[in-house]
């Protein structure tokens, strides 16, 4: 092979590189960079402070109660979210009336803005006058303070993010529920397999690649939980729904605490780097079997 | 590498907003929406009919995205925004970092303004803002309800609980009181004429961190006391929460009434038209300490088309047009003799009061770093408010991060 020959690949990918490095790596590098000083924009009048602002991240009660928060609602609406769409897709491969006006309805909540999205809920969720509390009110149960019970609002915009994006990852388990092969169930029932035996055997085993795609993209999406929380409780109660993105958010544009909020920002990116280990790690174990 | 590490910072900060304006004769206008809006665009529909070739462009966003927008672009020196509306809380920061226009440099401003809203548009001597609307926390309260239990006026915030708590008791469906509670802004706003009523403050004149004292712990003791009286779920209440509460009958008191929400009290909205009696908020060991809040009008230091600026905030600060903002659309005038003109009073009955309330208001402190202490404070409040941090433990907690972000 000629040396212009073994070049040419690495020549067709530069361009891509070089956007990669501008648009990725050097916005990296320069958060990680400022998480050193302490400055209130960039580096001009920045003072260096090595790691004095992930000291007081580590000291902060708000930025704890800010990880804690966005890592239990990344596991728990992920979790929920990739459940309620293999659900609904079971329900929906099998014929029955009606089933295109069901599935038209299942994915109105993910074509909505954010935004109208939380102003619905938001008017659903209040306790005199919303929705939900007249609907529990009308069958004798008191009124649940849904967003502004601090052991509550957490969950209250889980079911919102539920609500929204479930139809997301119904969308892919549907997909690959729909091109597992007839022919395989049909050997199995053959064989006497069961209903149960069948889903557990055969189903879920064809659809993991979909079931993983499906929660991969959902925790990526739920870790960067901003606008739910934004809209809704300003992440509040006191600290109850504020999450890491809003956190570095508030940090960085309203204070311009650039500094901090950068460092706040490398936590983020090494937590979400953790998760990308665990995914990376099942992947390759799942490619080795 | 630095030009470009400052183009790509510019650019990543700055996505979705504007392109830095061309010197023309154009203006870009940055205002607040929600109930501030109708009255910019009011003027802008004015200006433009008697300018037809200047291109106008109007802005409408909430306060939060506002400062952001406004504080990025002054950094980054975009030039993107010929005039800002500016709270006066964020005036101070604006002025002192050199980010406005002195007025003085383009014309001037004529017209007698309300002093309050003036102390806060000056700086060194100098005039960089026009007041553009006399915003002003007042009180609240249904005098129907007060009188059949046999209250007058409340003159402390003492007086306010007790009332209250007998109208709460005795009135189906009728919360004593209303407050905001969110989080950030709205809590701290309905807190601080409470804090100063009982003579505590945030932040001391010369700049330093005085919130852990006895009389700020027996004002937030007060505060936390008026939940009880409150409608459930208070703690997510904000302006239109509040309204809502006082125009649908279903509370007594409005512990905080922004002059700017007071115009529809009396509309075909309003359940309680003609019951409600707007007020200088009570006081208690000292007198009354009515917030002042007002939204001002300013020329950005970048600005490419500083004279015709000048010349809209003349225009929209003119008494006609004051006038017609006040009538058109309720937000209140700052030219102090349009508080007493008659078709306006006719209107909205209480802005003899508001001018009273408006001479003797209280700015929040005229510090750079209001904003972060602010959050901290609303952060604090509301811990406090839901149970999670006693008063005293708040107030220290919160104290000692408001020292440190003054220190920086």
């Amino acid at each position: 092979m000629t040396a212009s020959r073994r070049l040419l690949p690495w020549l067709l990918l530069t361009p891509a590189l070089l956007i990669f490095a501008g648009l990725t790596l050097y916005p990296l590098g320069r958060t990680l960079a400022l998480s050193l000083f302490a400055t209130d924009y960039g580096f001009e009048n920045a003072k260096f402070v090595g790691l004095e602002n992930f000291q007081e991240l580590w000291d902060s009660r708000f930025f704890r109660q800010a990880v804690t928060n966005t890592v239990v609602f990344t596991v728990v609406a992920t979790v929920l979210e990739v459940a309620a769409g293999l659900g609904l897709a079971l329900l929906l491969n099998r014929a029955f009336p009606g089933r295109t006006l069901v599935m038209t309805l299942l994915l109105a909540p993910f074509v909505l803005s954010t935004m109208v999205v939380t102003a619905i809920w938001r008017a659903w969720f209040h306790f005199d006058l919303g929705f939900l509390n007249n609907l529990l009110r009308a069958v004798g149960l008191p009124g649940v303070p849904w967003l502004f019970d601090p052991n509550l609002a957490l969950w209250s915009i889980v079911l919102v993010d539920l609500w929204q994006t479930a139809p997301f990852a119904f969308l892919i388990i549907f997909a690959g529920l729909r091109l597992i092969p007839q022919d395989v169930y049909e050997a199995a029932r053959v064989d006497g397999a069961g209903p149960w035996r069948r889903f557990r055997d055969m189903t879920l085993p064809l659809l993991a690649p979909y079931l993983f795609v499906a929660a991969l993209l959902r925790s990526v999406d739920s870790f960067k939980l901003f606008d739910k929380v934004y809209a809704m409780t300003g992440g509040g109660p006191g600290q109850a729904t504020e999450t890491v993105s809003m956190f570095v958010y508030r940090q960085g544009f309203r204070f311009f605490d650039i500094g901090l909020a950068s460092a706040a920002a490398v936590v983020m990116i090494v937590v979400a780097g953790l998760l990308a280990v665990v995914y990376a790690a099942s992947l390759l174990k799942g490619a080795g079997r | 590498m630095r030009t470009i590490g400052k183009a790509l910072g510019a650019v990543l900060m700055l996505a979705g907003l504007s392109l830095p304006a061309v010197a023309q004769d154009r203006l870009v206008i940055a205002g607040r929406d929600a109930g501030f809006a109708p009255a910019l665009a009011k003027m802008v529909e004015l200006y433009q009919a008697k300018n037809p070739s200047v291109k106008i462009e109007r802005l409408e966003l909430g306060g939060g995205p506002l400062y952001e927008r406004l504080a990025v672009g002054a950094r980054e020196k975009t030039a993107a925004t010929d005039v800002a509306m500016l709270d006066d809380i964020w005036a101070p920061e604006f002025m002192a970092r050199g980010w406005l226009t002195d007025l003085g440099t383009v014309g001037g401003l004529p017209g007698e303004f309300v002093k309050s809203a003036m102390d806060v548009s000056r700086h060194d001597g100098k005039l960089y803002a026009a007041p553009f609307v006399g915003n002003i926390a007042m009180f609240a309260y249904r005098k129907d309800l007060l009188a059949k239990h046999g209250f007058e006026r409340p003159k402390t915030w003492s007086d306010v609980v007790k009332a209250a708590q007998v109208i709460q008791d005795k009135e189906q469906g009728v919360s004593g009181l209303v407050f905001r509670g969110i989080k950030g802004n709205p809590i701290v706003t309905s807190f601080l004429p409470v804090l100063w009523a009982h003579g505590g403050d945030v932040v001391s004149a010369d700049g330093k961190a005085v919130l852990d004292t006895p009389a700020a712990e027996k004002a937030l003791t007060q505060f936390l006391s008026f939940k009880a009286l409150a409608p459930k779920g208070v703690e997510t209440y904000n302006a239109t929460e509040l309204r809502d509460a006082i125009q649908q009958g279903r509370a007594a008191i409005a512990v905080e009434m922004w002059s700017s929400w007071a115009g529809t009290l009396d509309g075909s909205a309003s359940k309680v038209a003609g019951q409600v009696e707007v007020v200088a908020s009570p006081g208690e060991v000292k007198g009354p300490a009515p917030m002042l809040g007002a939204w001002l009008l300013a020329i950005p230091a970048d600005s490419p088309n500083k004279a015709r600026a000048a010349d809209f905030i003349r225009f929209v600060t003119s008494p006609e047009n004051q006038k017609l903002i006040a009538l058109e659309t309720g937000n209140p005038p700052t030219l102090t003799a349009l508080f007493n003109d008659k078709d306006l009073v006719a209107k909205y009955r209480w802005y003899p009061a508001q001018l009273e309330a408006l001479n003797v208001a209280q700015a929040r402190p005229r510090i750079s770093q209001w904003a972060r202490v602010e959050t901290i404070l609303g952060d604090y409040l509301q811990l406090a408010l839901i149970g999670q941090l006693q008063p005293k433990q708040a107030l220290t907690e919160a104290n000692a991060q408001i020292a440190r972000a003054l220190s920086r």
